[in-house]
């Protein structure tokens, strides 16, 4: 094959990015210097079996491996389904237990029972706290079924908790919710325990304890879809926020114990009309009042106080407020607002991308659907016409020069506005080349930039002669 | 003394070893283990027992830290004596040396019983300010919200003036030395307050019923109209020129990133596309067995091992059939257009040679 192009001609980018993408599909380089094989003929799992790894590495000399990666949107696969395929549960008599289990978690009985159960514990545990205090002997049967009904609710609870741990041990542990899970339900179990033992009640204790049941009723949280979404929106933008609240800190250390130290006179004054005496006794203190501070309650007659002692400076102690209030209360406030709602904002925006996402894809689809007809209106008519060359020409005049597309836009518009979409597309096909028909491919594609470009110069070349033209 | 001449620094090497122990992780580590020791002794100094007991401890660990933040001034001030002023946390820095001595400072001129001593000592919280320069998050955080910083300086003086107006309307109707409501209204200072009072809405009833009990005629206008100005038209204002600039400058920052991001990816494609021409040129060019002219002709011999009973699979976008169609659907147009220009050209030939022909006729 004679040169395409003569030596010393300028270079096409597109030309020469055709020419590198040949390159790189078919290694080249690597051929022509002798190196390797260069078509892909191993597969992932040859690759990880040790024996043939090796084989593999002695092969190569560079001991390079390339690697072929394609994102795919794969959907869930449930722990189910990888527990049927695995061979240790085909080839077993019996299926394991922790299918079993995995089929009754999924069942969408046995979770409507537990959401049902969740609504009863806190009902009975609402009857059950205003009649703690009657001593109506007639009630006495109805705290007796209470009773029962609490312990029910806890040992199904436990038993839920059993369930999944047989499905799964690990992955009950990855879940964040299945954890809260647990440990309400730890909580809530202790009293009882404490109870049935036998040791005397500490009072207190146990009474805070027993209150953990009401926190079964969070475990509600869990089981709504809404709920969840709303709750990890919440925690996305607290983490977004997290120096912000990290600066806050800094500031309501600084202003705490700047105050201890500037309202010395004030603490130690023995007047006894002063109402806010110990607010800035010592850092504890200091601390709640900034925060009293920082929520804009009653600062006035705070300061008022202050003033009545005279020991305290009036200008430190007003300065001191005033630039709390601003710097705290106005502006670090609605900078909190101002980053929850561009939190919330782009967490709607990430929702309404993937929704604009399916639509781009769907608009490829049709794009892509509109390409097809159109080159099979077009074949059978141009291979009617195919004998003569000014009928080709004027069928296709006809064709295309009255062609309007959808939207009355011209092909090229059209072509570029789909065209981003059309690339981003999800390929889920792939395209099968013969080897040879490949290279032939990307070599005519390269042949043809150049074509183009000696064409529009020779267009080029006809428009200049036509202007020459003088009127002599 | 380090000699220095007017080109350059004698001591180039020194000066990068400092450089590079400024840079590492062990200067930061002590550097903000300090400052965190330092933010919990001056706690801990508040109280007079704990000050009492461990007085010696406070002396020594004082010395201590004053010590280590005086030599990390000196060390930054030696690495580059004209930079250093330039950068704003050193001069937080140097701030922070002087917030220091002022108490000893203070007690060295004025005594020991100065009035304001607890206010300096009060400011030595503000040591815990150098915490940020080792933060990266919270820098990013503060270049972000200064930029906010003019529109809620302008903001907030804006407030003021309304303020003042409000602050000196309300002296004269309700501030006269006889009748009026000395208390809260009686010089502009206290004006001030007032209207910052009402303002942030805290106990503004009991300002109005005092007001009320003075039996002035609009006073409650007055009270509602600034109320409505200051605190639900301004402040609400202030929230919304925050979301609008937060935003703003979240997207900047995110765009920035975006587009850094691409250079690099650019900018590595275009090296690795460099590499592969270099590749094949020197390819060609040591190719001594047999003359190759071309690319092709060098691949000749490759081409002859392709059988087309092999497959490829490939799932690009430059090998999939869409786009094979667009673009052979797009190179017709083409062809049709300079077609259809080639028979204009034609046309207007003809017509000039036929006009051609005429002009003799004519003539």
């Amino acid at each position: 094959m004679a040169t395409y192009h003569p030596a010393g001609c300028m270079q096409l980018p597109r030309a020469n990015a055709i020419r590198s993408r040949l390159i790189d599909i078919f290694s080249l380089i690597e051929h022509l210097q002798g190196l390797s094989q260069a078509v892909p003929r191993h597969t992932l799992r040859e690759l990880f079996d040790p024996s043939h790894q090796r084989q593999l590495m002695l092969g190569d000399q560079h001991q390079l491996v390339r690697f072929s990666i394609k994102p795919r949107h794969v959907e869930r696969i449930t722990h189910a389904r990888r527990l049927m395929s695995r061979l240790r549960v085909r080839c077993s008599q019996r299926p394991p237990l922790s299918l079993w289990a995995g089929w009754v978690l999924e069942h969408p009985l046995f979770s409507n029972f537990i959401i049902f159960l969740i609504f009863l514990n806190t009902i009975v545990l609402m009857v059950e706290i205003e009649l703690l205090e009657s001593t109506n002997t007639k009630l006495l049967p109805l705290k007796l079924t209470l009773e029962v009904a609490a312990w029910f609710i806890l040992l199904v609870f436990l038993l839920e908790i059993l369930l999944m741990w047989t499905s799964n041990f690990a992955l009950f542990w990855m879940n964040a919710w299945n954890v809260f899970d647990f440990v309400v339900t730890i909580l809530s179990l202790i009293p009882e325990i404490v109870v049935l033992v036998g040791v005397t009640s500490q009072s207190v204790w146990l009474q805070l304890l027993r209150i953990c049941r009401v926190l079964r009723s969070l475990k509600l949280f869990a089981r709504f879809r809404q709920i969840r979404v709303i709750i990890l929106a919440l925690v996305r933008a607290l983490k977004s926020m997290t120096f912000l609240l990290m600066l806050l800190l800094i500031f309501f250390y600084i202003f705490a114990v700047a105050g201890v130290y500037f309202f010395e006179g004030y603490t130690r004054s023995t007047r006894q009309d002063l109402e806010y005496h110990m607010f800035f006794s010592d850092v504890l203190n200091s601390l709640v009042t900034v925060f009293i501070l920082f929520t804009l309650d009653h600062w006035y007659a705070l300061l008022q106080d202050v003033w009545k002692v005279p020991e305290v400076s009036r200008t430190f102690s007003s300065i001191y407020v005033i630039l709390w209030l601003l710097l705290g209360s106005i502006i670090f406030r609605n900078i909190i607002v101002a980053m929850m709602v561009t939190n919330f904002q782009n967490i709607r925006n990430e929702l309404n991308e993937e929704m604009t996402h399916l639509e781009v894809q769907q608009k490829a689809g049709i794009f892509k659907r509109q390409i097809i007809q159109r080159r099979q209106n077009l074949s059978p008519e141009a291979l009617k016409s195919s004998h003569s060359k000014t009928d080709t020409r004027t069928y296709n005049v006809t064709l295309f020069g009255k062609r309007v597309f959808a939207g009355q836009l011209d092909w090229e518009t059209h072509v570029h506005q789909n065209l981003p979409g059309l690339m981003e597309m999800d390929q889920e096909e792939r395209v099968v080349w013969p080897r040879d028909s490949l290279f032939r491919y990307f070599e005519l594609l390269e042949k043809l930039q150049y074509n183009l470009e000696e064409r529009k110069r020779l267009q080029e070349f006809a428009v200049q002669a036509l202007m020459n033209f003088e009127d002599k | 003394m380090r000699p220095k001449v007017q080109t350059g620094r004698k001591d180039t090497e020194f000066q990068a070893f400092v450089q590079r122990f400024l840079a590492g992780s062990l200067f930061k580590m002590i550097m903000i283990s300090t400052i965190s020791l330092n933010a919990f002794f001056v706690v801990l100094w508040t109280d007079y027992e704990i000050r009492f007991r461990l007085f010696r401890l406070l002396e020594i660990s004082e010395i201590l830290f004053v010590s280590i933040y005086s030599t990390e001034f000196f060390i930054k001030l030696y690495v580059d004596p004209i930079v250093y002023w330039k950068d704003g946390y050193n001069l937080l820095d140097v701030l922070i040396i002087i917030i220091i001595s002022i108490p000893y400072a203070l007690q060295k001129i004025k005594g020991k019983h100065y009035p304001y001593l607890n206010i300096a000592n009060g400011l030595q919280s503000l040591r815990i300010l150098k915490l940020i320069t080792y933060s990266r998050g919270i820098r990013t955080l503060i270049t972000a919200m200064g930029q906010t910083a003019y529109t809620v300086a302008s903001v907030l003086i804006l407030l003021f003036l309304l303020m003042y107006v409000f602050a000196i309307l309300g002296f004269c109707l309700f501030g006269a030395p006889e009748m009026g409501d000395l208390k809260n209204w009686g010089n502009l200072a206290v004006a001030f307050f007032t209207l910052f009072s009402l303002a942030t809405v805290d106990g503004w009833t009991d300002l109005q019923q005092e007001l009320d009990n003075r039996n002035f005629l609009l006073s409650r206008t007055f009270t509602i109209v600034f109320i409505l100005l200051a605190s639900f038209i301004f402040l609400s204002m202030f929230v919304g020129v925050m979301i609008i600039h937060t935003e703003d400058s979240i997207k900047k920052f995110e765009r920035e990133l975006k587009v850094e991001r691409h250079m690099i990816l650019m900018e590595e494609k275009q090296v690795i596309l460099k590499r592969q021409q270099e590749e094949v040129s020197h390819l060609m060019q040591t190719q001594q067995n047999v003359d190759y002219q071309s690319f092709s002709e060098l691949v000749e011999n490759f081409k002859k091992t392709l059988q087309h009973t092999d497959p490829m699979v490939l799932d690009d976008f430059g090998t999939s059939l869409p786009f094979i169609d667009i673009y052979l659907s797009t190179l017709d147009n083409q062809d049709t257009t300079i077609y259809k220009l080639q028979e204009l050209y034609y046309e207007i030939v003809h017509v000039l040679s036929l006009m051609l022909e005429e002009l003799p006729k004519q003539q």
